[in-house]
């Protein structure tokens, strides 16, 4: 019986290879121009609300340093906090005032105890608001929010949109 | 006297580019930009006023007896352009076409109104209650400034003495009826 030859590969124990980089630089540099393009010069980052969506507009200014308001068709909230409910576009009666149904009671109070307790922050002092609206909301519902907030001292008012279509 | 020796150059020969270094600074930085890097942009609606601009609606301010501008939004008959000038009113009508806001009518309506009032900047809103606020906000880019780089609005420079020309139209831009019951 002949006995098989066993395969024996011809490596060099001591040798180098070089990596050929070139594809995975390619790559690189189209993220680079990719990720320069979304680069955000802005001060203040906004994080877009979840089930909110802004209306566009040609308007180039980048936003401030403000209180940020978010009203979405489900709730009125102050950064990351529910305020009031929405339904069918509008606020629940027992948040309204009886007398004035512009006045949603506890965006008030909640702004009244940020003018109170953050009166050393510029923004504050200022009375400036950032306001994230659905765009399908009507104007009495974005109404009561304003009002509310200039009868506790903040006029400046900002809307938020999306640039471009 | 001794010849120079002859350099020999081999035009045929290649050698590898070494991309390692050029790779590494890449590595480094496509972090740094994911990180600052905004995905979905967001602007807010205020307009950064020139100087002589921010003086004229000073100006206008001041006024005892200033001419207002109004613009009344409604879903029925469309747009309202509301002149009171010496305590006269006068209307002009901007109607819906097709079942929408007619909004290139309305600029040029605008433009025409800003040239026979060049030194009115404030210009006040009045939505109807069951304007959607998509429509506000596209109604305001209307508003805030011309189109069309050729048209230009004389403003009157108090330093320089003369006229300079803005493309601002109306950039203050206020909720009026925001207080009424």
């Amino acid at each position: 019986m002949s006995r098989r030859r066993r395969y024996d590969p011809n490596i060099k124990k001591n040798s180098t290879f070089a990596l050929n980089i070139t594809s995975m630089t390619d790559m690189f540099t189209i993220l680079l121009v990719f990720l320069l393009q979304t680069y955000s010069t802005s001060d203040v980052q906004i994080i877009p609300e979840t089930g909110l969506r802004l209306p566009s507009s040609a308007s180039q200014s980048n936003p401030v340093e403000a209180i940020k308001i978010s009203l979405s068709g489900e709730a009125l909230k102050i950064d990351q906090t529910k305020i009031a409910d929405v339904k069918n576009e509008d606020f629940l009666p027992q948040d309204l005032e009886e007398k004035d149904s512009n006045f949603i009671k506890p965006l008030f109070e909640e702004l009244d105890k940020l003018a109170k307790n953050s009166s050393d922050k510029a923004h504050v002092k200022e009375g400036r608001i950032l306001l994230q609206a659905d765009k399908e909301l009507p104007y009495a519902t974005l109404r009561k929010v304003m009002y509310t907030a200039s009868m506790a001292g903040f006029p400046q008012l900002k809307l938020v949109t999306l640039v471009g279509e | 006297m001794r010849r120079a020796k002859k350099i020999k150059i081999n035009h045929h020969s290649e050698f590898d580019l070494d991309l390692a270094p050029l790779l590494a600074v890449m590595v480094k930085l496509v972090p740094v930009l994911l990180v600052s890097s905004a995905f979905v942009q967001m602007m807010v609606i205020e307009t950064e006023l020139p100087q002589v601009v921010s003086e004229a609606i000073q100006k206008q301010d001041q006024d005892k007896t200033p001419t207002i501008i109004a613009l009344e939004v409604d879903g029925k008959d469309g747009f309202n352009i509301v002149v009171t000038e010496k305590g006269q009113d006068k209307v002009e009508n901007v109607p819906m076409k097709d079942g929408a806001y007619d909004l290139p009518a309305l600029h040029q309506k605008l433009v025409a109104v800003k040239k026979a009032h060049p030194e009115i900047f404030k210009l006040e809103l009045n939505p109807d209650s069951k304007v959607p606020y998509k429509e506000i906000v596209k109604i305001m880019d209307e508003v805030r400034q011309a189109h069309d780089p050729s048209v230009k609005f004389p403003v009157f420079d108090t330093k320089q003495g003369k006229n300079v020309d803005t493309p601002y139209m109306f950039p203050e831009i206020v909720f009026s009826n925001m207080m009424e019951g």
